[in-house]
């Protein structure tokens, strides 16, 4: 494993969340195009990642919205009235 | 300084964004619920503290998280951090490579084959001090620094959370892989 390879398994998650200087970031992309193994590693990491986002969520339940709207009423209602 | 009378347009379209993340710290739909509408009612009566302006999601998360850790703490067992032993980086990448050779077809096999409630257990399963970060970050998509003051801790304890986390994440998605047969070897 090379330096640039130690770097890239490193930073991989601040590459992906975004949150790399402009440099390293520069720095690892040219990594990866020289290094097929780290190019995978990269490359399942955001897929995997996609895939989190995409299923990971929960729908709420439909009456909700209305609940809350109901809820934050009455209490608007109520302040004013004392 | 936030108008009240505003509340309800501004926040509102928030509100099945913090379900789904009440849900996944109580695994409980009524305690979900119970959860977010303390924090909507919270949020409404210190809306004149909010600056106008600023970021009301993060804002909304770090009250609903609050609400949540007051209220149903605990309650709540998970594994300790101590538990989850060291694990290597990339875990699953890596462990798909020993066992299926790592080939493109293989990934997808894994990828493809994870369904949502496999998803929220190896999500569920991890303490709460990692599955918060995880969540926030690829859920959500919030930033270190949004993640940092919805938590109330420095930045680079999220990034150390986070690390971790993603990496018991991986392996408790992959154990999934295995029970599922979505791996080369099946099982």
């Amino acid at each position: 494993m090379s330096q640039g390879c130690e770097h890239a398994v490193e930073y991989v998650y601040q590459y992906l969340d975004a949150e790399l200087t402009w440099t390293r970031r520069v720095r690892i992309r040219w990594h990866l195009r020289k290094c097929v193994a780290c190019d995978g590693a990269y490359s399942f990491e955001t897929r995997l990642k996609a895939v989190i986002r995409e299923r990971g969520r929960e729908e709420p339940p439909p009456e909700l919205m209305n609940r809350l709207r109901a809820l934050i009423r009455e209490e608007g209602s109520g302040s004013a009235d004392s | 300084m936030a108008d009240q009378a505003t509340f309800e347009q501004d926040a509102m379209q928030y509100a099945p964004q913090l379900y789904s993340a009440a849900l996944r710290m109580t695994r409980n739909p009524a305690d979900a619920e119970d959860v977010v509408q303390e924090t909507f009612l919270k949020a409404y009566r210190a809306y004149d503290t909010f600056k106008a302006g600023t970021n009301l999601k993060a804002w909304l998360y770090r009250i609903l998280t609050n609400t949540y850790i007051n209220r149903y703490r605990k309650k709540q067992r998970r594994p300790s951090e101590v538990e989850l032993g060291e694990l290597q980086d990339l875990y699953l990448y890596r462990r798909l490579g020993e066992e299926s050779g790592a080939t493109r077809s293989a990934e997808e096999a894994v990828l493809d084959g994870f369904v949502d409630t496999d998803i929220k257990a190896a999500m569920e399963s991890l303490p709460e001090h990692f599955m918060l970060p995880v969540y926030y970050a690829d859920v959500e998509g919030f930033s270190y620094k949004e993640i940092a003051e919805i938590l109330d801790v420095p930045i680079g304890t999220v990034m150390s959370r986070l690390h971790r986390g993603r990496k018991a994440l991986q392996k408790k998605l992959w154990n999934l892989a295995e029970e599922r047969g979505l791996t080369g070897q099946g099982s």
